[in-house]
């Protein structure tokens, strides 16, 4: 049903043109004979179609259209102006300002009808455009949404990977993760920034695929030179992340290469200091001692919170960046609440 | 200034039908608002005329010169069309005749739309 909106202050015309657009079928008219409260609905209904007189106390149709276009939304509209015969200068201002066509006076039925119907049929033609436009943006979010989860599950999958060589779980990327984006919340950093630590953290370690076994999984001390090895894996990591499109694995490649560096520059590969560290580095360091600490190993008993919160104290502008440690202990309830949802023995699997 | 609608009115309902697309219903509705309506309408323009309000009396002359021209009344819209445009240059109080000359053709319709 289109719904078309008539205005004119006759209201013998209101009424005829009221009869020709019942005759056109599935139509439904509203009219008004006063052009400011034609506009004043407007601004609540959208109408299929727009047919308006000229001369008009207060407001005539030339002004009338140009007010109903800058209504959002109604640029599209199709607009009839009535005019007289002997008005061609109108007609060409009506056409100019944004009306689609016209119609002489005295009203013929065979040409309202012609006019209007076109004027209907370009409606049909955009609302299906509309619709249509609609549809493939709704697509395109579902089918990106779909991708970015792949994404996720395949950075989980491969962090995954790098942990299966390690001594340490798959609980252990999932909880680091988690108090990464604790700590990027009390930062005060945007949801998005927040998002994007918890879903790069995991890939921090992903370097260690390159770490040869004899090194990696050795249970006594490391040598200097094979510690020198495994701090390759920083830059291994980053290797494998790094030039790619996706924010997420760009973010992954910064926190490989940065989450062992420490803050005051004795940390690896390169010894940056202070914010010459990347900030998700300094971050995901803290997240990464921390639940290192507080987790049991085949060569290690978990320490207690308290002694893995005095840790971070000692080193707090040390190993740490400050703001990180400030943030992480304001966020302590919900790093208790993570410690519970992702224990050890009850690994998730994605 | 000094004008009379010289040519009587005479209903050509063929014709006025044919743009109708030979709709009798509508022709029918028309008829009776005119008729309902004429007297609102002579004393709309005797309002305008007496206002001394040049853009309400064109408004006015307009507005009866698009209800003539739907009767096909072409002598008289032509009247209407000369108090339009006069009025747009600004004269009322000189087109009190003219405006008796329409209100007289308003009632001239009425009253043979009603004998119709």
């Amino acid at each position: 049903m289109h719904n078309v909106l008539i205005i004119d202050d006759s209201d013998i015309n209101l009424a005829l043109i009221k009869a020709l657009v019942l005759k056109l079928g599935d139509c439904s008219p509203t009219l008004f004979d006063h052009p400011l409260a034609a506009l004043e609905w407007c601004r609540s209904n959208v109408p299929d179609l727009v047919i308006v007189d000229y001369m008009m106390p207060d407001m005539d149709g030339l002004r009338f259209i140009s007010a109903f276009r800058a209504l959002h939304g109604r640029n599209e509209i199709p607009v009839l102006m009535i005019t007289a015969n002997d008005q061609k200068d109108v007609r060409y201002d009506a056409l100019l300002g944004g009306a689609n066509d016209f119609l002489i006076k005295p009203i013929d039925r065979i040409e309202f009808s012609a006019r209007a119907r076109n004027m209907l049929s370009l409606r049909t033609g955009q609302k299906y455009l509309a619709d249509r436009a609609e549809h493939l943006s709704a697509l395109v979010d579902e089918r990106t949404a779909e991708i970015r989860e792949r994404e996720k599950e395949l950075i989980f999958r491969i962090s995954r990977a790098a942990e299966f060589r390690d001594p340490e779980t798959g609980a252990h990327i999932q909880r680091m993760a988690h108090y990464s984006q604790i700590i990027a919340l009390g930062l005060d950093l945007s949801l998005d920034q927040q998002k994007l630590i918890l879903e790069a953290a995991p890939m921090h370690d992903v370097g260690k695929i390159g770490i040869p076994d004899y090194i990696l999984l050795k249970p006594g001390k490391l040598t200097h030179e094979e510690f020198e090895v495994m701090k390759g894996h920083a830059k291994l990591g980053h290797e494998l992340l790094k030039d790619s499109r996706s924010e997420v694995i760009q973010a992954g490649a910064e926190v490989a290469i940065s989450h062992h560096e420490k803050y005051d520059g004795t940390g690896y590969p390169y010894g940056l200091k202070g914010h010459q560290i990347p900030l998700f580095g300094r971050i995901v360091a803290v997240a990464d001692v921390f639940d290192a600490l507080t987790s049991e190993r085949p060569y290690k008993r978990a320490w207690s919170l308290d002694d893995a919160c005095k840790y971070l104290e000692d080193g707090r502008g040390k190993h740490f960046d400050p703001m990180c440690i400030e943030a992480f202990l304001a966020g302590w309830e919900h790093v208790l609440d993570i410690r519970q949802r992702f224990r050890d023995e009850d690994v998730p699997l994605i | 200034m000094e004008r009379n609608m010289a040519v009587p009115f005479v209903l050509d309902k063929a014709l006025i039908l044919d743009r109708l697309g030979g709709d009798e219903e509508i022709f029918a509705m028309m008829v009776g608002m005119f008729v309902q309506d004429v007297d609102r309408n002579c004393e709309t323009l005797a309002t305008a005329l007496a206002s001394g309000d040049a853009t309400e009396l064109r408004r006015e002359a307009h507005t009866v010169k698009g209800l003539l021209a739907t009767f096909s009344d072409e002598a008289g819209a032509a009247e209407a069309s000369i108090v339009e445009q006069l009025a747009r240059d600004g004269h009322v109080a000189d087109q009190a005749e003219a405006v008796a000359g329409l209100q007289q053709r308003l009632r001239e319709i009425a009253a043979v739309l009603s004998a119709g």
